[in-house]
């Protein structure tokens, strides 16, 4: 390609706080429209803007994670337009100054590490959801006033790619920080990407096209890569990029016009009145990030060095900050580590899987997963009794001992007992021991089939095994 | 009995506690007269809850010390009201009931005071005139020829204690708009320092200015008033953490005080009378040991003082007004498309005064004009207050004529808009400038009208307001001014 992708990204990240950024109201998501509302949040004159500490607390831990210089005096300004999301005519944001400023986070590219610059990180109010039919529209409330942050990158990113990588970098820190649910699907967590591209080697920057509407990451990363190319031939054309607003569409995979740009709009920024500058204390800001939940790399590092697990696993076990959390609970009963990160990944993960779960709606008590795990590893039972109570377990939640006495689930393991087991089998069955040493290697296996087959496979097969062969030899 | 309403509040609570009254009987003369009087000043009489509450009130033992047990009042229409429809006197807000009492009125509630009425006032309070609100003119209880304004926008809050209705008003001041109407009418009219009383619950005019103030018809029931109102109020972020003084524990005393007199204000007033009966308070608190200089004070920031307003209070005003779109608030028209039905609410909902102020007030924060006309508007603003705050590092207060004249003709209102009259007819927006604590109280009366003046202290400090005030209240002898009692002793006379 003739040209270099410029790209910038804001992002939107709605909070999962108690309660509203300015209200008192709750938030719980997804219950009956119009229920979590309170005066404010539907702007009742008179109503006067309370700011969320929590809100801070996670705005100061996403800034931190981002290596951000952290503002101790929070000022917010008030953003005048007129919409009908829009319940003051407002909206409360920072827009001197914001929270979080000159940033940036790593990721990786080709295997090397780039850095990729944040310009801010600001706190703000969602606005309430409308629900557009033929001719008529629906007011939720509900989401009017949830914290957000924005986070926006400097336009030092280069391509698709690097973007997918950035957003899920950002995924994971505010999923890992317990700030965000970060469902680009759900909303929670909400992508406006810039796009311009520029012949090599220039330093100036192309007509940006915005990409809004982005629900997912892998859309992020198609959207610009598509971006690109129909800039890029309309250049080779001789044409120009023109100044819009465009959005993707899933099932061409193409981006389309929503809106030429005009002027941008003009929102008539001043200070917020109602809330006075809030200087926060040393203490404050130490505490917030002193107390913020480990974070994804802090976690990789720990699941390497204090459970020793292999790091193909211990990626897969941080892929979801619950997963990572179930793990971390369940280990607190265990020190088999990779025994039972194997068990969480093949057992746990394919239990998920067939039934169409995430690990937040598995409800088993981590415990009972790790006592499992040492039952297994004891040899006390065999894989397939392993299997029966775990079956079990994920029905009925009960610790997986008792399953196990219930189910008279034990392994026949006494020599004597076992090397009786070998000798009825090759009475009964005289030439074993000459087909043995004609060479005839299958032996071994038949004398285990039946010795199974008679105790209903509970025989700790180890043992049998040293048996089976030292009696055939003679 | 008849003339118990005449009293003022800590009298009445006298009066109460010896058994000669009784909330119920209180509360029924106050709407007697409220629904005799016809100054245009209420938008709503509350009858029937008034009486059974006072009927309440009447069966219990009356708490020595809480003054306002048993005390009918009046409140300000842009005070949310849980129940009672809430209009602040604009078309845009007809039929707006809250769900909601503001802070004051919740306090005020809780003590066992009675809400007789919401009473009129300037659309939105934007206006000093008690002229534009959607019932119309508010006139001037002194004068029953109706020919003269009361000063606005807390019109009829200033009409309910001035025509002994109550003892008691809430009104809201942004610029002057108790302190203004005071002084038209007799009053005692106080406005705490900014954060002392809980604005939740007060419809927004410009935040950053707006104040809970009040009508008294004595210093001592302005003091009696801030002990209820002042506290922290959480819902409320601007309001203060500061321990509150007893404000009751005044002593009057002026002895050693340094008060300044501006002099540009002085010579902005042409009226020789206003002068000379202010010159008189002046050598009354000199007389009891009071050091009054007349100082200098930067002419350019004096004139800047209104425009400084105009700018900053209408900017705030479009942002604050903004929910007011026909979507949530006001009268639904109809429309094509979310900007119809807001252009419809908005175009028939608001009087053409208060467009006015919105195209002045988008006008300075537009960013081509923000820089040259609200930020220099917040510029000025700053230099005021730090002119200002430099006096009360050797002063205990400014004081100075509350307005340049007795109350205005109605249909006179833009002559004498020279530049020095505009100085001293608006100076009183530094007290909201500084969010200083600043009183109006009556001095004079010319051709039986009466005219105020007005101290500024530095802000918290309210104890040595009300103890300047209260000697220059003994100065004048003008405690408990109203006009039915005025008219009545001139007629003794």
């Amino acid at each position: 390609m003739n040209f270099e992708t410029v790209v910038g990204i804001e992002i939107h990240v709605e909070m999962k706080t108690k309660s509203k950024m300015f209200s008192l109201a709750p938030i719980s998501f997804g219950l009956t429209p119009n229920t979590e509302v309170v005066a404010l949040d539907i702007a009742f004159p008179g109503t006067m803007p309370r700011v969320n500490k929590e809100a801070v607390k996670n705005a100061i831990r996403v800034s931190n994670a981002l290596h951000m210089h952290i503002d101790q005096e929070i000022w917010f300004d008030r953003k005048n337009y007129f919409y009908s999301d829009l319940p003051k005519g407002y909206q409360i944001t920072q827009q001197a100054r914001p929270i979080g400023s000159e940033g940036y986070l790593v990721i990786n590219v080709d295997g090397k590490e780039k850095k990729i610059g944040i310009e801010r990180l600001h706190m703000e109010e969602d606005t309430c959801m409308q629900h557009h039919f033929s001719d008529y529209t629906l007011l939720d409330y509900n989401r009017a006033g949830i914290p957000l942050i924005e986070i926006v990158s400097k336009p030092e990113i280069r391509s698709g790619e690097e973007a997918r990588k950035y957003v899920e970098k950002i995924r994971e820190i505010v999923t890992f920080s317990n700030v965000s649910d970060g469902k680009m699907e759900e909303g929670s967590l909400r992508c406006d990407v810039n796009v311009s591209i520029r012949p090599y080697g220039s330093d100036k920057f192309g007509t940006k096209v915005e990409i809004k509407n982005l629900n997912s990451i892998a859309n992020v990363e198609k959207a610009i890569d598509y971006e690109a190319r129909r800039q890029s031939e309309l250049l080779l054309l001789g044409k120009e990029v023109e100044q819009e607003t465009r959005r993707f569409d899933e099932a061409k995979k193409e981006t389309v016009l929503m809106r030429k740009k005009t002027d941008a709009a003009d929102y008539k920024y001043f200070t917020e009145p109602n809330i006075p500058p809030i200087r926060l204390s040393d203490e404050f800001v130490k505490d917030a990030i002193d107390t913020c939940p480990e974070l994804y790399d802090e976690k990789l590092y720990r699941f390497l060095n204090n459970y020793k697990l292999n790091e193909v696993d211990a990626k897969i076990l941080l892929a979801s900050v619950e997963m990572a959390d179930y793990y971390d609970k369940a280990a607190k009963f265990t020190s088999l580590y990779q025994p039972l990160a194997n068990f969480m990944i093949s057992e746990v993960n394919g239990y998920l899987n067939k039934n169409n779960l995430t690990i937040s709606k598995f409800n088993i008590d981590p415990k009972f997963i790790s006592e499992l795990v040492e039952l297994l590893q004891s040899k006390k039972i065999n894989s397939s009794q392993g299997k029966q109570i775990f079956e079990k377990l994920v029905k009925e939640n009960r610790s997986p001992l008792i399953i196990q006495k219930e189910l008279g689930a034990t392994l026949v393991n006494d020599e004597g007992t076992i090397l009786k087991l070998v000798l009825e089998v090759l009475d009964a069955n005289p030439t074993l021991r000459d087909d043995f040493k004609a060479g005839k290697t299958r032996t071994q296996g038949f004398v285990m089939g039946q010795i199974m087959k008679k105790t209903g496979g509970k025989v700790d097969p180890m043992i049998a095994n040293k048996l089976i062969l030292q009696e055939l030899k003679k | 009995m008849k003339h118990i309403l005449d009293l003022t509040i800590a009298e009445i609570h006298e009066a109460l506690l010896e058994g000669k009254v009784t909330p119920l009987d209180l509360t029924k003369e106050a709407l007697r007269r409220c629904k005799e009087n016809k100054d245009n000043a209420f938008e709503m009489i509350i009858e029937e809850d008034a009486l059974k509450k006072a009927d309440e009130l009447s069966k219990m033992p009356v708490p020595k010390d809480n003054f306002f047990f048993g005390i009918p009042y009046v409140a300000k229409d842009n005070f949310s009201t849980k129940g009672y429809e809430t209009t602040a006197s604009s078309n845009i807000l007809n039929g707006y009931i809250p769900l909601f009492d503001a802070s004051v009125i919740k306090y005020l509630n809780e003590a066992g005071a009675i809400m007789i009425a919401k009473s009129t006032l300037d659309e939105l309070a934007m206006g000093g005139t008690g002229t534009t609100g959607h019932k119309g003119i508010t006139f001037n209880p002194w004068d029953k020829s109706h020919t003269r304004l009361v000063g606005g926008s807390s019109a009829g809050s200033a009409v309910s204690v001035s025509d002994a209705i109550v003892p008691f008003a809430l009104g809201s001041d942004t610029g002057d708009s108790v302190r203004k109407p005071a002084s038209y009418s007799g009053l005692v009219g106080f406005k705490p320092t900014w954060g002392l009383v809980s604005r939740f619950g007060l419809f927004p005019f410009a935040p950053s200015l707006d104040h809970v103030a009040y009508f008294t018809r004595s210093v001592f029931d302005a003091a009696i008033a801030t002990s209820l109102l002042s506290r922290h109020d959480e819902n409320d972020s601007t309001s203060s953490y500061k321990d509150r003084p007893n404000y009751l524990n005044l002593d009057s005393s002026v002895k050693g005080k340094k008060i300044a007199v501006i002099k540009g204000i002085i010579n902005s007033i042409t009226d020789k009378h206003v002068l000379n009966v202010f010159d008189k308070s002046v050598n009354f608190l000199e007389k009891n040991g009071a050091k009054v200089d007349y100082i200098d004070f930067n002419a350019d920031l004096l004139k800047a003082i209104y425009p400084a307003y105009v700018v900053i209070s209408c900017a705030e005003a479009t942002s604050n007004d903004a929910n007011l779109d026909g979507i949530k608030f006001g009268p639904n028209y109809g429309g094509k498309s979310y900007q119809e039905v807001m252009f419809n609410a908005r175009t028939k909902g608001f009087s053409a005064l208060i467009k006015r102020r919105f195209v002045i007030g988008s006008y300075a924060l537009m960013r081509e004009n923000q820089n040259e006309v609200f930020l220099r508007a917040q510029k000025a603003r700053r230099l005021i207050v730090d002119a200002c705050n430099k006096i009360f590092e050797s002063y205990d207060a400014i004081y100075c004529p509350a307005a340049p004249s007795i109350a205005p003709f109605i249909n006179k209102t833009s002559e004498n808009v020279s530049e020095d009259f505009m100085i001293a007819d608006n100076w009183l927006a530094i007290g909201n400038f500084g969010g200083y604590p600043s009183i109006t109280l009556p001095i004079g009366f010319e051709n039986d009208l009466p005219f105020g003046a007005n101290l500024i202290c530095k802000p918290f400090d309210e104890i040595n307001l009300f103890n300047i005030s209260l000697k220059i209240e003994e100065g004048t002898g003008l405690k408990n001014l109203s006009y039915p009692k005025y008219m009545e002793e001139k007629e003794a006379k």
